[in-house]
């Protein structure tokens, strides 16, 4: 490693130094979140794999919506938009969600160590799902008829 | 998710490492083994997260990317007959990820901000620990002033060198232990950052 310098004046670092310091920055200061790598293969443990993804729309502060008590959120993949609206009751949640298009699709909503509860949307997209556990969840959609069924996933989330 | 195995047969990627170990594992994978698949989420995991940073996200943003770039390999795995193109598929398929208009809408929180209070949180300390964290400090500073693609073109390199990403320095065409010209100015531009930084703290 180079020399440390006195502060406010420091030796220029050669290449070795330089790549050396942002590799031990990248594992001290940015490295993925502990539970990262679980939480990717949760959302991989799905029966059929072949997916859309839908992305997570974030309009304004929606950062904010992990941990907090109410909250909306918007996914959007395609020609679908997803949104769920957030309301936390005790140690669960109620799923408000809306579909646009509209369309009588199934929905599921997946909770790591909790399992799946499963519902369909009405005729005008919505549906609600109550007492959701906590944790790392997942939201799969199936769309379409017989003749063309497509399953649209969301990444997971911890809500 | 469990380990458990119905065989006591050793999976088939037992004992590899490197651009074999991803081979075996995306044979596997495409004959639908979950456990080939989250061994390369492991494996890989890392490389596709210092990807997205790389590129500008913050780390929320980051972790969807992550998933989003993994279940769209897994969801046309077909597609990617060569192993050897897995490093160079999941780069690019970040990159432009990260550049998706969605994941740029909202960064709360300037890069640079976030990383230097983590840092200064980061190190409570004796007398040459602080010498040192203040020299760090400045480095990395200057590091998150390079443009994304030299942030992206450092991290890779670094990733690179390491013995468990030899498929980097293939997706890159980088030989081990090269910098080459490119990257040179990065870190030329570094250097010339720090100098600027110098007295400033």
């Amino acid at each position: 490693m180079n020399d440390l310098g006195t502060p406010g004046e420091m030796t220029s670092p050669g290449d070795e130094a330089l790549l050396a310091d942002i590799g031990r920055f990248m594992d001290e200061l940015d490295p993925p979140p502990g539970d990262l790598v679980q939480r990717v293969q949760f959302a991989l443990a799905l029966e059929n794999l072949d997916v859309e993804v839908a992305r997570w729309e974030r309009m304004d502060a929606t950062a904010g919506v992990r941990g907090s008590d109410t909250g909306t959120i918007t996914f959007t993949v395609s020609d679908l938009t997803v949104m769920i609206n957030l309301t936390k009751i005790g140690k669960k949640h109620r799923i408000d969600g809306w579909l646009v298009p509209a369309g009588e699709y199934g929905v599921e909503v997946r909770v790591a160590e909790h399992g799946t509860s499963s519902t369909t949307a009405d005729e005008g997209g919505r549906f609600v799902l109550d007492n959701v556990p906590q944790g790392t969840t997942q939201i799969v959609i199936h769309l379409g008829d017989v003749t063309c069924r497509r399953t649209v996933v969301t990444p997971t989330v911890v809500l | 998710m469990t380990d458990v195995q119905t065989t006591e047969v050793d999976p088939p990627w037992e004992g590899l490492t490197g651009a074999d170990l991803h081979a075996a594992c995306m044979r596997a994978a495409r004959a639908g083994d979950r456990q080939a698949m989250d061994r390369l989420v492991h494996e890989l995991t890392p490389l596709v997260w210092h990807v997205a940073r790389a590129n500008g996200l913050d780390r929320l943003t980051a972790e969807d990317v992550v998933q989003t770039v993994w279940l769209a390999l897994f969801s046309q795995l077909d597609k990617l007959r060569d192993p050897k193109a897995l490093a160079a598929w999941l780069i690019t398929t970040t990159r432009r990820e990260a550049q998706h208009p969605f994941g740029r809408r909202a960064q709360p929180v300037p890069l640079t901000d976030e990383l230097a209070e983590s840092m200064e949180s980061t190190h409570p300390a004796p007398e040459e620990e602080a010498v040192r964290a203040d020299r760090d400090r400045r480095v990395w500073r200057a590091f998150l002033r390079l443009p994304h693609r030299c942030q992206q073109l450092l991290r890779l390199t670094v990733l690179a060198g390491r013995a468990e990403y030899q498929l980097v320095a293939e997706a890159l065409r980088m030989p081990r232990g090269s910098v080459g010209p490119t990257r040179g100015r990065c870190l030329e531009s570094m250097r010339d950052l720090l100098a600027h930084e110098g007295g400033s703290r």
